[in-house]
């Protein structure tokens, strides 16, 4: 019986049972959308959107930038492996890779992009200066400020790398 | 990148021959991916992820949303259920619930943004649907990945004070949570092994040494790329950097709700301040913003007060009322939080004034046109400290604070202290 619905369903009948409850739950969610008197369209609209926004937008997008910045080094590094990411006349010098220390502040400033984009591309309400006494146009200053700051640190940790593998010689 | 072939002796695509792209294995080729990469981001996920719900649900009952003019929809939806009223002590509650459902929402954004990416390759399964159990659980994932950046791209707006959607933030985020609710436990519960199982072994190792994990009759080919790129990154530096970009985030929800000399922290946090001195702490909504000018609220100004009988009242004859002051937050929704010294006429003692002597609601209006009605509970209105507030810190409330009156009362959501009161109305409640 329980063979026969493995073969039929493709899962235990516990995992009908999970997924079951699953929609239940969502269903008595989106039922409180649609009953609620604002806009149901517009909650679908967004819902869709913010289902595919990282797959069609985000990592894409990212992943274009990623390639487009490391060409050359992704291809030094096809050729010789991760210690020569960097051009090979000077790779006894520089026998760390540059890539990790320019992605990550890249990455971190990138989040904080896009999560306060509202405020750092002063898209919130035309009412913000108002509405919180606030002035909406030092963000974009902070955000360059922390970015300055999150490379330079990357740069110090950099330097401090190549120092230590030039310190331990050529291997 | 892989190019297409073209050779035309082969079979076209098919359930056994994935098409071109994306749904090729050979097409990944990150090294970073893999089911332990996955299942570390998935227990933090796993254990904070609960901590933003349940502070989520606690936020929506500190609405108290059932009594009178609260109602956040039209309450037909069968999750209206509230199994408790609101507290009012201690005075905090709901400064720290909304500050760590802001504050641990933010911290895991970063999270779930890298999670899905590590599962990425998993939206090209091939084929796309294997069995009824697949579709379905496939169906649940839609609704996971959906409602999840559904909440958090609306609450980091919100947060923001940004409204681009055509429909009403509070009910949307609220049934939306729901969606996630479902959907959120289905997948915790069937991908629990999974996850135990990528944090237990070393994907890397196991696949090395051509072993293939076990359990992924479900879940199709493995996450970790068929022929990956060189290395140019190790998992863990993105690890450190998910962490690190989790601290950052963390820090604008906590500056700003923790405050004092920490609310700095908050960069992006709007922390606005509304004067100097005594009156130097944020607000979410200046006097300007709500259309109040000196002139509405000057001399003319008399407060309404309704209950057995009706009253007006100047800010004189409520001065000329015992004064009692207290220390009390104001704790917005956006997560940030404000101490400040109060002091003011208690709720209880108007009530008494217009001859409500039992339990009773107050519903309040502001001065403010177009403005909303609060209603707040019995518990609210007989709590000693619960003020219609006419100073702070010593001094006459400033206008962009609600000058000449604002409610205040212990541990309730900031836009339930109106500002700029023009009528109070107890209605009594029938034990």
């Amino acid at each position: 019986m329980i063979s026969r619905f493995r073969s039929l369903y493709g899962a235990s009948p516990l995992h009908l049972l999970v997924l079951l409850a699953c929609f239940v739950i969502a269903g008595a969610g989106a039922a409180g959308w649609y009953l609620d008197s604002s806009d149901w369209h517009g909650v679908v609209e967004w819902f869709v959107a913010a289902m595919v926004v990282c797959d069609l937008v985000l990592f894409p997008l990212s992943s274009l930038v990623d390639r487009i910045v490391f060409l050359r080094a992704r291809r030094a590094g096809a050729e010789n492996g991760l210690a020569a990411a960097v051009p090979r006349r000077r790779a006894l010098v520089f026998r760390v890779s540059a890539i990790p220390y320019v992605r990550v502040p890249a990455l971190l400033s990138g989040l904080l992009l896009i999560t306060f984009a509202p405020v750092i591309l002063r898209r919130a309400s035309l009412g913000f200066q108002q509405h919180t006494g606030n002035t909406n146009n030092v963000y974009v200053g902070r955000w360059l400020a922390i970015t300055a700051v999150l490379f330079g640190l990357s740069a110090l940790a950099y330097a401090f790398s190549v120092w230590r593998a030039r310190a331990a010689g050529p291997q | 990148m892989p190019l297409p072939e073209l050779d035309p002796t082969r079979p076209p695509p098919g359930p056994t021959r994935p098409p071109p792209g994306p749904f090729r294995p050979g097409f990944w080729r990150s090294p970073l991916r893999g089911p332990s990469l996955t299942a570390v981001l998935g227990l933090v996920l796993l254990i904070g992820t609960p901590i933003v719900v349940i502070t989520g649900l606690i936020s929506n009952v500190a609405y108290q949303p059932l009594l009178g003019a609260n109602s956040i929809g039209t309450n037909l939806s069968p999750l209206d259920f509230y199994v408790f009223t609101w507290p009012t002590r201690p005075v905090w509650l709901y400064a720290v619930t909304e500050g760590l459902h802001v504050s641990i929402g933010l911290a895991l954004f970063p999270v779930l943004l890298v999670k899905l990416w590590s599962v990425f390759p998993r939206l090209f399964e091939w084929p796309p649907v294997r069995s009824p159990a697949h579709a379905l659980e496939r169906l649940s994932i839609a609704l996971l990945v959906g409602s999840a950046m559904f909440e958090f791209i609306t609450g980091i707006f919100v947060m923001q004070f940004y409204y681009p959607f055509p429909f009403f933030f509070t009910s949307a985020h609220y049934y939306g949570a729901w969606v996630f609710i479902g959907a959120f436990g289905a997948h915790a519960t069937l991908k629990f092994g999974t996850m135990r199982r990528g944090l237990r072994t070393r994907g890397e190792v196991m696949e090395a040494a051509g072993v293939a994990p076990s359990g992924v009759s479900l879940s199709g080919a493995s996450l970790t790329a068929a022929s990956p790129a060189p290395a140019t990154m190790s998992r863990r530096v993105l690890l450190g950097t998910v962490g690190a970009g989790s601290l950052l985030l963390l820090l604008q929800g906590a500056g700003g709700s923790i405050g004092g000399p920490f609310r700095f922290l908050s960069l992006f946090g709007p922390h606005g301040t509304a004067g100097s001195g005594p009156v130097d702490f944020p607000i979410t909504e200046t006097a300007a913003a709500a259309g109040i000018t000196p002139e509405i609220v000057g001399a003319a100004w008399r407060l309404d007060v309704v209950g057995a009988k009706s009253m007006q009242l100047s800010r004189e004859q409520l001065l000329a009322m015992p004064q009692h002051t207290y220390d009390l937050p104001i704790a917005c929704t956006e997560g940030w939080s404000t101490m400040q010294r109060w002091t003011g006429v208690r709720l209880r003692d108007l009530a008494t004034l217009v001859d409500v002597h039992e339990a009773a609601m107050v519903t309040t209006t502001s001065v403010q046109a177009g403005g909303y009605l609060v209603t707040l509970g019995t518990e609210q209105v007989a709590d000693e400290q619960s003020l219609l507030a006419l100073g702070v810190n010593g001094v006459d409330l400033s206008l962009d604070h609600g000058f000449p009156a604002r409610v205040i009362s212990p541990a309730v959501p900031g836009t339930h202290c109106h500002k700029w009161v023009s009528k109070l109305e107890f209605s009594p409640v029938s034990a």
